[in-house]
């Protein structure tokens, strides 16, 4: 089976050829995310996260690479049949109703009146606008029309959802309900790819996640596995003195005292083992020891801290 | 051809919330109404008798004139006021149609659905035409109907009129989805449609020009341009000549010609094919 998202070499470059400015949105993306699977996208303002998405939807050409969905290249139209999009700062015609705006987006998408039917009163008691589905979208609020854009996103039962700051103005409610459905379009089996700047909301949904950086990908994998301290521990213990702190420094250790505990970085396991051993026959006595995990904010501003800093450093 | 039709519709269902499609027909309405309730003609074994415009009487003087001959000049020059303030009209309730598909936010709702952009496009323009179409089949139509009703004779030739005009409006639309495509304003569009209207109309008068300019260049440009664009002016003569058949005065009888018909529709195609092409490769 191909793959739903995949974009390999992916380069944006924006500007005019006779101003002479020209700015890298994108250089050298590479990106896949396979079926079941919720996939967030990363980043600083200018990262490259939308030119990402509008490139895998063909609205923007690619100055390099390629993006394809299902195996079919974005530039062809055919590619985004299987695909649902919830724009940001999307505007839906003021003048339909939820049922107007559907009806016309599910056809647009080749779905046939008569499964539109049944269709649009379910999905919009899914996202709760049941009781709006005759009312002009333009006496929506903010939160409603933007689950109304998530009924048009998925009105022609896609395999892959592209979704731009999809909680964006909706109660926490209202947000709950809205990863709910997320979670169960994923457990049905469609890639989903998500773009927020709610990192709490991507720590939750997303099962993998890319943060980009200056068009680049700064780093990518599971979030449990972005988030592991690797070799920082929490330490807590009695009896530890100058004398021991420095021998834990000697062995190529760093241990700091922070707040009542000690804040320890070990090579691997075996140099950790070695530590605790030194710890006990130097006298002291441990009463807690544990991996140090970092939030994904954490992970998100190293990462754009130090892309800022080397930048700084560059001549 | 499902999403196509959808496409269509939504200018109708957008034409309709905006009031341009009612504003559209309720002019068209007021237009026919006035018609109506100002010509009272009085006829007498196909003669006319009397005739009254606007409550005024007119006068007829002895001999009895030929109704038949009557309507066919009405219809016939009435038609060519009809092709400026369709045309006219059915611009002011179009040119948008480019610009609001591509305002921020709402271009990506379309573009992110499985059809291709010069296909979204192709389903703008015809639903503009239908739109036009409509109003001019009910302005004409109504026109029509009054004059048979006043009269009791059947002239359908001036239903013909709404052909060229229909045929005039979709040069000009195209030229509009051009510049919308280029600048995304409707303001622009408008103005530079109704700007290409006036400047096809003045170069009718190309061989005037020409042997007025100083120089060859000057001429063959002059020349070249009449030739290029949409040929305004002779497509309003051309609806005069083309209710009026036989009767037609002899200065019309070259209006008809496949040349101006065919240049204008070049240029229609060319507009169109361009507006397509820029749109196709424009990034959003």
């Amino acid at each position: 089976m191909p793959i739903p998202i995949e974009a390999q070499g992916l380069r944006k470059v924006y500007g005019s050829r006779f101003r002479g400015r020209r700015i890298a949105a994108l250089e050298g993306l590479d990106l896949k995310v396979e079926p079941g699977e919720v996939f967030g996208l990363l980043g600083p303002n200018g990262a490259g996260k939308t030119t990402t998405v509008k490139i895998l939807l063909g609205l923007t050409r690619p100055s390099a690479g390629s993006a394809r969905l299902f195996g079919l290249p974005s530039s062809d139209p055919k590619s985004r049949r299987r695909v649902g999009y919830l724009p940001e700062g999307h505007r839906f015609p003021g003048y339909l109703t939820a049922r107007q705006t559907l009806s016309i987006f599910g056809r647009m998408s080749g779905v046939d009146t008569a499964t539109l039917g049944r269709r649009i009163p379910m999905l919009l008691e899914r996202v709760r606008l049941t009781d709006w589905t005759d009312v002009r979208v333009r006496k929506y609020s903010k939160g409603m029309t933007q689950r109304l854009g998530l009924a048009a996103a998925l009105v022609h039962d896609p395999d892959v959802l592209l979704l731009d700051e999809p909680t964006d103005g909706v109660d926490p409610i209202g947000r709950r309900e809205i990863r709910d459905l997320l979670q169960e379009e994923a457990a049905r089996g469609k890639a989903i790819l998500l773009n927020s700047h709610l990192l709490s909301e991507i720590e939750r949904m997303c099962s993998r996640v890319a943060v980009l950086r200056a068009g680049r990908v700064a780093a990518q994998g599971r979030i449990d596995e972005l988030t592991a301290g690797g070799s920082r521990y929490r330490l807590v213990a009695s009896g530890v003195d100058e004398r021991l702190l420095a021998a834990f420094r000697d062995t190529g250790a760093s241990i700091e005292r922070v707040n009542g505990h000690f804040d320890l970085t070990a090579r691997d396991l075996d140099h950790l083992n070695a530590l605790v051993d030194r710890l006990r026959s130097g006298g002291a006595r441990l009463q807690e020891l544990s991996p140090v995990r970092s939030s994904l904010e954490d992970v998100f501003v190293g990462l754009v801290r130090d892309g800022d800093a080397g930048k700084g450093a560059r001549p | 051809m499902r999403a196509f039709a959808a496409s269509v519709q939504e200018v109708f269902r957008e034409a309709a919330a905006r009031w341009t499609l009612v504003a559209y027909f309720a002019l068209s309405s007021l237009f026919i109404l006035i018609f109506a309730c100002a010509v009272n003609l009085d006829i007498v074994n196909g003669a006319l008798a009397g005739a009254k415009l606007f409550g005024q009487s007119v006068e007829i003087g002895d001999r009895a004139i030929d109704v038949d001959k009557i309507v066919l000049g009405f219809e016939s020059g009435f038609s060519g006021f009809l092709y400026l303030v369709g045309t006219f009209l059915a611009l002011f309730a179009t040119a948008h149609l480019v610009p609001r598909l591509q305002e921020k936010g709402t271009i990506d709702l379309y573009l992110s659905r499985p059809v291709g952009r010069v296909a979204l496009l192709l389903s703008r323009y015809a639903g503009g035409l239908l739109l036009a179409a409509a109003n001019l089949a009910y302005l004409i139509g109504a026109m029509w109907l009054i004059v048979v009703w006043k009269t009791r004779v059947l002239h359908p030739r001036f239903l013909l009129s709404g052909v060229v005009i229909l045929f005039a409006f979709a040069a000009l639309l195209a030229f509009a989805f051009l510049v919308g495509v280029v600048t995304s304003s409707t303001g622009v569009s408008l103005m530079a449609t109704y700007a290409l209207f006036f400047l096809g109309a003045a170069l009718s008068a190309h061989d005037r020009i020409a042997a007025a300019v100083s120089t060859e260049l000057s001429a063959r440009i002059v020349q070249g341009l009449y030739w290029v664009f949409p040929k305004t002016a002779e497509l309003g003569q051309a609806t005069v000549a083309l209710v009026a058949g036989q009767e037609a005065p002899e200065r019309l009888a070259d209006f008809n010609a496949l040349g101006i018909y065919g240049s204008t529709a070049v240029f229609a195609v060319a507009s169109l094919a361009l507006a397509s092409w820029l749109f196709s490769r424009k990034d959003f």
